[in-house]
């Protein structure tokens, strides 16, 4: 990176080089703060027949000089750096998920614990985890030997045992490894990378017996107790690996590290980056979503600790017919307020997923979309929720008063509870024609509890804003907050549940123009107030005072009265009163009737069109 | 001067009287009572002998209604001081006596009645100085019954715990997820055993101090199989100190038959399993000794404990070690949840190799059980209600 002070800093051009587009912008700081001026997009050039990264770079590159009328383009198709006047950039940046992104296989001793640390900090890299070998993963060593060579990993991270635990298990591990001689996705001629991440005892074992088999990096244990975890060296190393063996070996890749001031992150990775800035910043608990069409990625900030998951056949084309087998045809309907022919339903399926690009052409392909979105959130939150857990094999301390209220260990750390804000993004949710659609998707799929922020990623920036995050964190903060989220809205939701249509929430805001609105919430209602955005585009805010009935709970215990300050967006307060768990009415007519209703409460379609249906 | 003579004169009339008064009182009763005593009490009447329903022979039942005269307490006052039962197997034969009542019964069990022989019973009553016999019951003969009508309840309950065994045994067979809560401690198992397997340090499995007669030591042993498969499996290092000679034999037999389970025969050592004392504190020290020297990563107490339980736990948490106990004795248990990572509690002991195999047959068998322990508590439940409302008669009350 060039000599620049962050206070310097005025001009950012970041690129996303994605599978199939790559994305540049703009941001420019305007009087004292970072903001967006422009985005532009071109198709990514890594395939052939261009086989050169940096053609597409320079296409969004160019859309953006065309847009903003800033010159960052010499007369060679180089950027321009640093900034003059109305030419050149300060700090361009980028990131990259084309060919495939980061691929890697991780290794540890025991498949809960070493293991699924590595499994955490690979995925925390941005890396895509194609497989999981432990010593207790149940597969025979010939069988795990011909997964390793089968699979082609850019890289591997093997781990296991913490300092002065077990040596034999990893040197086993490392055997394994040694006898299967693996092979790199990218690169013919290169040795495979291998970071070693586990007992310190082992070092001099393993790097026996990987001796000229495999380029093996060694780092600090990511388990060196098993009560603690120790990402952050493994994760560096991935990045730096990433770098230096994966994006060495792809086509044009070497000539844009040369450009970059920063070096250039795994597209989820960045967004786990950003994510995690803005949870730390802000004091909040978030989660964030990333639904694409073969995969969906969940971010999570829980109690300071990041998690990210991969649903890797969870999407909304190449991988819809997964959503709709691993769902059920029932779940994906329930939410339809319509009926269709079963035969006809599959057929969608299946054309959505051989014509991936295509989008909804009427009100019904729109509604059975966002039904299939619902349970593909759905699913990939419950693999989240059970990957972002406390550590597991770790000494309990007892009093006699847990003689009946033993919790048993490695418990999720999702607490719907406690989550402040909802991020979606991805086309689906992003691109849906009403913004109120993206925000009932989001509660719908992930059923947040008690009060929660709702907002979507506009045109999915938190990739470019991660990597920025790395260099200059006031500026990718400000942008974040400021042009890169659209806020939905506040999403209040009581928990419990309740059998019959009785009131269940009190509730009374006190809007910023000085109006109040005041009444109840029955059981299986929902309600939506407006409260948008002030003239600068940032949420007003309202004072909520909530009184919910005995049974239910928001945040404050069951029958707590909450008076908190809540963000309005484009969407407003979403009253759902529903209940948690969240269950829909089993007779199809009041299903359906129900759907309606909420549907019309919170103007999600037109309502003419839902009439027709 | 008074007169004298008038009242010595007086003296003696009122002496007289006074005799003749007493006298009177005392002699008049005598002919009254006299006559009472010698008259016998009435009889008993209305005697009958029946067979007595849902034996194995061998007894008639005879019932009578008592002597008009018995007041149906033992009392001085009471004309009838009890009943003699008189048998015959002829009806004007000779009675011979069988046994004797107090005053008030009014009916007796014969037990000493052989089979298929027509008895006749006359019921004797006794007075104070007399007594009167009733007239003989009808003939009756002793056979053997082939059902026992009155434990027709408890039949019906342990056909519905069979019945509700084999139903789920089935369900279990057929791959239905049949639902058991989730005990902690045994979800931890796996837990325990991977913190060893990473730390690299050994598991001990303590299977309490009682011998292979005690159902807590069969329950500790049966798990120790389960856990014996997952150390196989991670190749885990495991050690079973036992104070029993039996119990050490079975130990090592079911840590044998798990490592061959597991495919991981060759695993398996039988120095894993080793005898230390049969005395209590002697055992104790040995593996408190044990503890301090190997620090292991997990020790498991699945067993009968007594007083050694707080010592063995508290040096298993002092050397840092995850802990699980389960224990069926009710006075150990706080010591236990206090010092352990978790503990299975009563029941859940015996629960747990089911719980841990997930075998269709124990599993089955574990949901039965419920069924007829839902049953018993419901009846338990529904008496005490019952009780505390006074209802000491279910027939009365419904009456």
């Amino acid at each position: 990176m060039k000599d620049l002070k962050p206070e310097d800093i005025n001009i950012i051009v970041a690129t996303d080089c994605g599978s199939t587009t790559t994305k540049a912008i703009l941001i420019e700081k305007k009087g004292d703060e970072y903001r967006l001026i422009v985005r532009g997009e071109a198709p990514t050039t890594v395939e052939a027949p261009f086989e050169d990264v940096t053609m597409g770079v320079l296409n969004a590159v160019a859309e953006v000089e065309e847009l903003s009328g800033r010159k960052i383009l010499d007369e060679k198709g180089k950027i321009i750096t640093p900034s003059n006047g109305n030419v050149g950039t300060d700090i361009y940046v980028s990131t990259s998920s084309a060919g495939g992104g980061l691929q890697m296989m991780v290794a540890g001793v025991v498949r809960s614990m070493t293991a699924e640390s590595a499994e955490r900090a690979a995925l925390g890299a941005g890396a895509i985890v194609m497989d999981v070998i432990a010593s207790n993963d149940k597969r025979l060593p010939h069988q795990q030997i011909q997964r390793i060579r089968q699979l082609r990993p850019d890289m591997i991270l093997l781990s296991g045992g913490i300092d002065g635990g077990t040596t034999t298990h990893v040197v086993e591990l490392a055997e394994l490894l040694s006898a299967a001689d693996p092979k790199p996705r990218l690169g013919i001629g290169y040795q495979l990378p291998v970071i070693y991440a586990g007992n310190i005892n082992a070092r001099e074992a393993i790097k026996n017996t990987l001796l000229n088999k495999v380029d093996l990096t060694v780092v600090e244990n990511l388990r060196p107790v098993l009560e603690r975890e120790n990402l952050l060296p493994a994760r560096e190393k991935i990045h730096d690996l990433f770098m230096e063996h994966v994006m060495a070996q792809a086509p044009g890749y070497k000539k844009l590290m040369t450009w970059t001031d920063a070096p250039i992150m795994p597209t989820p990775g960045a967004v786990g980056l950003i994510m995690k800035k803005i949870a730390d910043e802000e004091g909040i608990q978030v989660v964030g979503v990333d639904i694409g069409g073969a995969t969906t990625d969940i971010f999570s900030v829980f109690q300071g600790i990041f998690n990210r998951t991969v649903s890797a056949n969870l999407g909304m084309s190449y991988s819809v017919s997964n959503v709709f087998a691993e769902a059920g045809l029932d779940n994906v309907m329930r939410w339809v307020p319509f009926h269709l022919d079963e035969r006809d339903l599959r057929n969608r399926v299946k054309n959505k997923m051989i014509r991936p690009t295509t989008i909804p052409q009427s009100m019904e392909e729109l509604i059975f979309e966002q039904a299939i979105a619902k349970e593909a959130l759905r699913l990939a939150f419950i693999q989240h929720k059970s990957f972002a857990t406390v550590l597991k094999g770790v000494q309990q301390q007892r009093t006699i008063a847990d003689a009946f209220d033993q919790t048993i260990g490695g418990q999720t750390l999702v607490n719907m509870m406690t989550l402040d804000m909802l991020i979606g993004s991805g086309g689906v949710l992003s691109h849906a024609p009403r913004r109120h659609q993206a925000a009932l998707m989001l509660i719908d799929g992930f059923m947040p509890e008690a009060i929660t922020r709702l907002a979507v990623d506009s045109i999915f920036m938190m990739p470019q804003l991660g990597v920025l995050s790395t260099v200059h964190t006031k500026a990718a903060v400000e942008v974040f907050n400021k042009d890169c989220l659209i806020h939905l809205g506040t999403c209040i939701a009581p928990a419990g549940e309740l059998k019959d249509e009785r009131d269940i929430l009190k509730y009374k805001f006190e809007m910023p123009d000085g109006e109040t609105i005041e009444g109840t919430l029955k059981y299986g209602e929902m309600k939506k107030f407006p409260l948008g955005l002030d003239e600068k585009g940032d949420p007003l805010k309202a004072k909520a005072i909530l009184e919910p009935l005995r049974g239910f709970d928001l945040g404050e215990g069951k029958g707590g009265k909450v008076e908190k300050e809540i963000y309005g967006g484009v969407t407003g307060i979403i009253l759902d009163g529903r209940g948690r768990p969240f269950n829909l009415p089993t007779d199809d007519k009041i299903r359906v009737q129900k759907l309606k209703e909420w549907m019309i409460t919170l103007d999600i379609y037109p309502n003419e069109a839902l009439e027709r249906l | 001067m008074r007169p004298r003579i008038s009242t010595q004169t007086s003296n003696k009339t009122y002496a007289l009287i006074l005799s003749i008064l007493i006298l009177s009182f005392l002699l008049i009763p005598i002919p009254v009572l006299a006559q009472q005593d010698t008259l016998p009490p009435s009889p008993p009447t209305e005697v009958k002998a029946e067979d007595t329903p849902n034996d194995a022979g061998g007894s008639i039942t005879i019932i009578w209604k008592k002597s008009a005269d018995d007041i149906g307490v033992v009392r001085d006052d009471n004309k009838v001081k009890g009943y003699e039962i008189l048998r015959s197997t002829r009806t004007d034969g000779e009675y011979e006596l069988l046994g004797k009542t107090t005053a008030g019964a009014e009916s007796y069990f014969d037990s000493h009645a052989r089979n298929n022989i027509d008895y006749f019973y006359k019921i004797r009553a006794l007075g104070l100085v007399s007594l009167s016999e009733s007239l003989p019951s009808q003939p009756v003969k002793a056979k053997a019954q082939w059902v026992d009508w009155s434990r027709k309840y408890t039949f019906l309950l342990a056909l519905i715990l069979a019945l509700s065994i084999v139903y789920f045994i089935n369900q279990s067979k057929t791959g239905k997820e049949l639902f058991i809560r989730k005990i902690a401690g045994l979800e931890a198992v796996t837990d325990a055993v991977g913190r060893a397997t990473e730390m690299g340090r050994k598991i001990f499995y303590i299977p309490g101090i009682s011998d292979m007669d005690n159902m807590q030591t069969i329950a500790g042993v049966t798990i120790l199989g389960q856990v014996a498969k997952i150390t196989a499996e991670y190749e885990a290092k495991l050690e079973v100190p036992t104070s029993r000679s039996l119990v050490m034999v079975s130990c090592r037999e079911t840590i044998k038959e798990a490592y061959s389970n597991a495919g991981r025969p060759d695993l398996f050592n039988e120095n894993m399993v080793y005898y230390l004392t049969d005395d209590q504190f002697g055992y104790t020290a040995a593996v408190d000794g044990l503890f301090v020297r190997e620090k292991p990563a997990a020790i498991f107490f699945q067993g009968q404990f007594y007083a050694e339980s707080l010592i063995l736990a508290e040096t298993g948490n002092y050397v840092g070690a995850i802990q699980i106990a389960g224990t069926g004795q009710p006075a150990q248990l706080p010591f236990f949840v206090a010092a352990c990572d978790y503990t299975l509690i009563g029941e859940e002991l015996f629960a747990a190799s089911a719980y841990l195999s997930r075998d269709p047959k124990l599993l089955g068998s574990l949901k039965g059980q419920d069924v007829g322990k839902f049953i018993f508590l419901f009846f338990i439940l529904v008496g005490s209600i019952l009780l505390a409302f006074g209802v000491y008669d279910l027939r009365v009350f419904l009456r």
